[in-house]
């Protein structure tokens, strides 16, 4: 899988960053200015503008292979938009993306730290730990930061799972970030991102007088859960200062202080 | 419904409205003139320039975009000059494009039109 490079320090890109969503829609217009419009998704595309500067030689290196593997314009590749949320549906965990372990119970609309509702709630009712997860298809080589918002009626612990690394956290009644990040050293075209909560035989947050299960708030709304974005595919890399007309070569000038990448 | 800030506001400043007529004029040859309305009733456009948007301010204009597929959706605005409410509106552009400078520093422009009924 070929796949733009991270910086060193993991960013995907730099400051700043533009990026430019279109569509296509027919448009029969009438002198009234009537209109009857037809949709034409399959013509959308996504195009990012990043502007590199202070590259140091391995960086540098690691884009112009790039380039040479996808030839220029002729082969796709995989980008990790570093401007979105790369999980799907990171609100509504009932959809196909989300893996919910089968005595896991999701609940949602619940309030929010930000006022809103979009948090949700993880129930365990079985003995064994349970996991809510997603899988992206992007290379787990690279650097990936997931992150959520939980708390919990009664402290308890959960586990924030990062491929196969998991973080373990104990959260309380308030709303605490939780945050998993670093790098992997597999070479999979895929990678998870999910969260794993205790069965019931930790006790501890399940006393059986109590009515409430004990359960876990999850935020669906923070960026946090990274992954899966529009990967919407590629084509080419143009130097600022060596724009060339069909992308088809690559050079580099050691002096440039920037350089611009589009793909669509 | 049009995203709104985390202040609540639709837009900043500068705003901009357009009010748009169209108007079919005939001159005869003594110079006077013979105007007919072409369309039914006054159109109106706003462009909403935003500065300083947060990460999740401008996620929810680009999802705002996709769900409406572009130009193709409508959409109820209500204008920030009057508080009218205008049922059937969509955005002017097939694109939308924002960027990035900084922790908290998205700018986008979107423009919004009213349409026929």
């Amino acid at each position: 899988m070929l796949y733009f490079p991270q910086l060193s320090s993991g960013a995907a890109g730099q400051f700043p960053i533009q990026k430019k969503r279109t569509a296509r829609t027919l448009v029969n217009q009438s002198v009234q200015d009537y209109e009857i419009k037809l949709a034409d998704p399959g013509a959308a595309t996504t195009e990012w503008q990043i502007s590199f500067a202070e590259l140091n030689d391995q960086e540098l290196a690691a884009l112009e292979t790039l380039f040479a593997a996808t030839e220029g314009r002729l082969t796709s590749f995989t980008f990790v938009d570093p401007t979105d949320n790369l999980l799907a549906w990171s609100q509504e965990q009932n959809q196909a993306v989300w893996q919910a372990d089968p005595l896991l119970t999701l609940t949602a609309n619940i309030a929010d730290p930000m006022g809103g509702t979009g948090a949700f709630q993880v129930t365990n009712a079985g003995l064994a730990t349970q996991i809510l997860q997603q899988s992206i298809a992007a290379p787990a080589s690279l650097e990936y930061c997931l992150s959520v918002y939980a708390r919990s009626n009664q402290s308890m612990q959960v586990w924030l799972m990062r491929g196969p690394e998991t973080n373990a956290s104990t959260i309380s009644p308030e709303w605490t970030r939780l945050t998993s990040a670093g790098q992997q050293s597999s070479g999979n075209d895929s990678i998870s991102f999910g969260v794993a909560a205790a069965g019931l035989t930790t006790a501890f947050f399940i006393p059986p007088e109590v009515r409430s299960n004990p359960s876990l708030f999850i935020d669906g709304v923070h960026k946090a859960f990274l992954v899966l974005g529009g990967f919407t595919v590629i084509s080419t890399v143009v130097f600022w200062r060596l724009r060339q007309g069909d992308g088809d070569t690559i050079g580099h000038d050691v002096d440039s202080s920037a350089y611009v990448w589009t793909s669509g | 419904m049009f995203p709104t800030l985390k202040t609540g506001a639709v837009m900043q400043y500068p705003g901009k409205r357009i009010l748009q007529f169209s108007t079919d004029v005939v001159r005869f040859l003594d110079g006077t003139e013979q105007r007919y309305r072409e369309y039914a009733s006054v159109l109106h456009r706003w462009t909403i320039k935003l500065d300083l948007l947060d990460e999740s301010e401008l996620a929810a204009y680009d999802q705002f975009f996709i769900s409406n597929q572009g130009s193709f959706g409508s959409f109820s605005f209500t204008d920030p000059w009057d508080g009218t409410v205008y049922a059937n509106c969509s955005l002017a552009t097939d694109t939308f494009k924002f960027e990035v400078t900084g922790e908290m520093r998205g700018a986008t422009t979107v423009t919004i039109c009213e349409n026929r009924t």
